[in-house]
């Protein structure tokens, strides 16, 4: 998929979960039985060895969900309208969402998903709905890492993921400090299916689709 | 159709000695003998991404027993803070919220244990009891070495217990971000949060007041 | 099920005792006690590699458009009740998506906000106002064309820096060309017009005299079947470059690169 089609996310996730079948421990239990096969399989030396097309799959789900986020964060930064903490929060994590893009589009390579079009309708143009769907972004990033990273097949890919999860969570409490909410509301931290993120997502309504500004007709400038 | 060892066997295996009259190169070939592979592609902790030994139940109790070191430490830290009484308004209510939580997670990881859970080690958290700014100062370093004991042992675990952890290491990184924020410094600064080893922790852990 | 588990006691064996030896191979003292157990294995290298977190630096000449997303009055001040400019379409006249650039916000007295754009209608260079919802999501912009009718050249900068530039026919004294700030709405190509040359773009500057002029009398940017007489007064208000300038304009202007004519 070329863009970040909800639909499209939604009707893989689930058939993603139904077959995927092999646990991560499972795997690595055969290692024993099958082999320097899928050892060598297994030894993912930072970005040599190709990545497995279910860990693609993850990636590519994390990277749609920092793309998001950073087009979020740069936007309401350039707004100029936000607080001043509201602001500063925005630089700092927008750097970093910027950061996270990078990496995840450069590990994927041409496997990468495009960078979808974002609409966000005003919210990063008012302070206080900034700083509400901030901490709607990052709690639901926290749940959507912890609920694809039990997905990871590689290890490598594994470690990546878990620290950005807990970035992503101070996120979460840093923000929701910035709203005069608890920032950790309760002692577990619950997963999330893709279904349910999508859903979410999907109900913003920020993720639009690009202009059509080309065509192939005879101009009638005024020529 | 995954080849389980005998779990007894595996136990025993992991406990046994080196035979340390041997040579080094004698070890080697009689691993890869006795294993019918070809363990040229195992070179143990050197090779990245490769984990040194696989997830198992037996790794599981060693990796929950370091982290219930530490969900003791952090509600040693706590109530001793608590009992303490420098503490006042947010920061107070800061330790009161956070107990409540660490003591939650200290239940799932014991009860995770069962009776092979450790023994709670001594302790002795000076900076929880000192002025405020130590406490904040060290309640964040303590957060902080969780949320790295515990992304250091994630690759380690079996699924179950992965998924137990996963749940309570995000929380740990609010608190983390929660704390700074109260004391006006940088909540999130950094764009990934770096795993510390089982000895890294330990480490730590005896540096912050728990006597391991 | 015996011969499995051997096997695979076997293989663990092998493992442990493969990594317990390389582990043991840097200290080089046979005599050295062993650990009473092993320890636990440290943590994968990541696959990801992190950039430092960067700002977003100083973001001089750099603009925004959005497009419009439903009819819409565009009005003379931020407010329902102010008096209505245009009537805003969310097509253009080829069909393509109408992009508007956007040079100022403000809240109006209910909190809702507006957008002040620029709008494509005479005289050139008016500016309304369009509430946020109407449009959609921002596309910012890094180029700028700047076309000189004094020197007959049209240049194209990113930033500070010059990347095109070429000589232009422009409009003849009783179709002048509009000065002013536009934008290039949209692009047109694999048509059957040769007195547009390869590929066009279309402006939302209009002609002041060719009012009448079906689809509106846009100014456009194009191609040319009569490079010979370029530079110069030549046309009814567009911009004209030679095939091969405009195709390599083609390359390096994305729709919606604001258009400055001076």
């Amino acid at each position: 998929m070329s863009e970040l089609d909800l639909a499209a996310l939604d009707r893989d996730g689930a058939l993603e979960e139904a077959r995927d079948g092999l646990s991560r421990a499972g795997f690595l239990g055969t290692l024993a039985a099958t082999g320097t096969g899928a050892l060598l399989a297994l030894a993912d030396d930072a970005g040599a060895a190709p990545l497995r097309r279910s860990d693609v799959e993850v990636l590519n789900y994390a990277l749609s969900l920092e793309y998001l986020q950073a087009a979020f964060y740069t936007e309401a930064e350039r707004s100029k309208a936000l607080s001043k903490r509201a602001a500063e929060a925005a630089r700092v994590v927008g750097a970093v969402e910027r950061a996270h893009v990078k990496a995840f589009s450069s590990l994927l390579g041409r496997k990468a998903i495009a960078r979808p079009r974002f609409d966000f309708q005003g919210v990063t143009e008012d302070s206080g709905d900034f700083i509400k769907t901030a901490v709607a972004f990052e709690d639901l990033a926290v749940a959507a890492y912890k609920g694809q990273a039990a997905k990871l097949k590689s290890g490598a890919v594994l470690a990546s993921a878990i620290g950005i999860h807990t970035v992503e969570a101070r996120h979460a409490a840093w923000m929701r400090y910035l709203t005069g909410v608890q920032p950790a509301a309760s002692a577990f931290d619950e997963p999330q299916t893709r279904a349910e993120i999508n859903q979410v997502v999907k109900a913003t309504g920020f993720v639009s689709s690009a202009p059509r500004t080309s065509a192939r007709r005879s101009p009638r400038y005024t020529g | 159709m995954v080849a389980t060892a005998d779990p007894r066997a595996r136990a025993s295996m992991d406990e046994a000695p080196i035979r340390n009259r041997s040579s080094r190169a004698e070890l080697l070939r009689g691993g890869a003998c006795a294993a019918g592979l070809a363990l040229a592609g195992v070179t143990g902790v050197g090779l990245p991404g490769v984990v040194g030994a696989a997830p198992s139940p037996a790794q599981d109790e060693r990796v929950l027993n370091l982290l219930l070191m530490v969900e003791y430490a952090e509600v040693g830290f706590y109530e001793a803070a608590l009992r303490g009484g420098t503490l006042s308004g947010e920061l107070e209510s800061f330790a009161e919220i956070v107990a409540e939580h660490e003591r939650a997670h200290l239940a799932v990881v014991r009860e995770a244990l069962g009776s092979a859970a450790e023994p709670e080690p001594r302790h002795d958290f000076a900076a929880a009891t000192g002025d405020p700014d130590a406490f904040a100062d060290a309640a964040g370093r303590l957060e902080d070495l969780a949320v790295a004991a515990y992304n250091g042992q994630a690759a380690n675990v079996t699924p179950k217990a992965f998924a137990a952890a996963a749940r309570i290491v995000s929380v740990e990184a609010r608190h983390a971000a929660w704390i700074r924020s109260i004391g006006d410094r940088p909540p999130a600064p950094d764009a990934t949060d770096q795993p510390k080893s089982a000895a890294e922790v330990r480490e730590g852990l005896r540096k912050l007041g728990l006597q391991l | 099920m015996n011969r499995w588990r051997a096997i695979g006691a076997g293989v663990l064996a092998g493992a442990v005792i493969g990594v317990a030896a390389v582990a043991l191979a840097g200290y080089g003292d046979p005599a050295t006690p062993p650990p009473k157990r092993p320890e636990l294995p440290p943590a994968p290298r990541p696959a990801l590699v992190i950039p430092p977190p960067e700002g977003l630096g100083r973001e001089t000449g750099l603009t925004r458009w959005a497009p419009l997303r439903r009819p819409t009055p565009a009005r003379a001040a931020p407010s329902s009740a102010a008096r209505v400019l245009a009537r805003l379409s969310t097509r253009t006249p080829e069909r393509t998506a109408h992009p508007l650039p956007v040079v100022g916000r403000r809240a109006d007295g209910s909190g809702r906000l507006w957008l002040r754009v620029r709008l494509p209608i005479l005289p050139n260079g008016t500016l309304g106002w369009v509430p946020r919802r109407a449009v959609g999501g921002y596309e910012l912009v890094r180029h700028r064309l700047v076309v000189d009718l004094g020197e007959y050249e049209a240049t194209l900068l990113l930033g500070d820096r010059e990347v095109f530039s070429a000589p232009v026919g422009i409009g003849q004294a009783r179709w002048p060309t509009p000065r002013g700030e536009f934008i290039v709405r949209n692009r047109l190509e694999r048509y059957q017009s040769p007195q547009y040359g390869p590929v066009a773009f279309g402006t939302s500057a209009r002609s002041a005299t060719l009012t009448d002029w079906p689809a509106g009398g846009f100014v456009g940017i194009h191609g040319t079947d009569r490079p010979d007489i370029l530079p110069g007064e030549v046309s009814h208000g567009c911009i004209r470059l030679r095939n091969a300038d405009i195709l390599r304009l083609a390359e390096l202007m994305p729709v919606g690169t604001p258009v400055v004519i001076r």
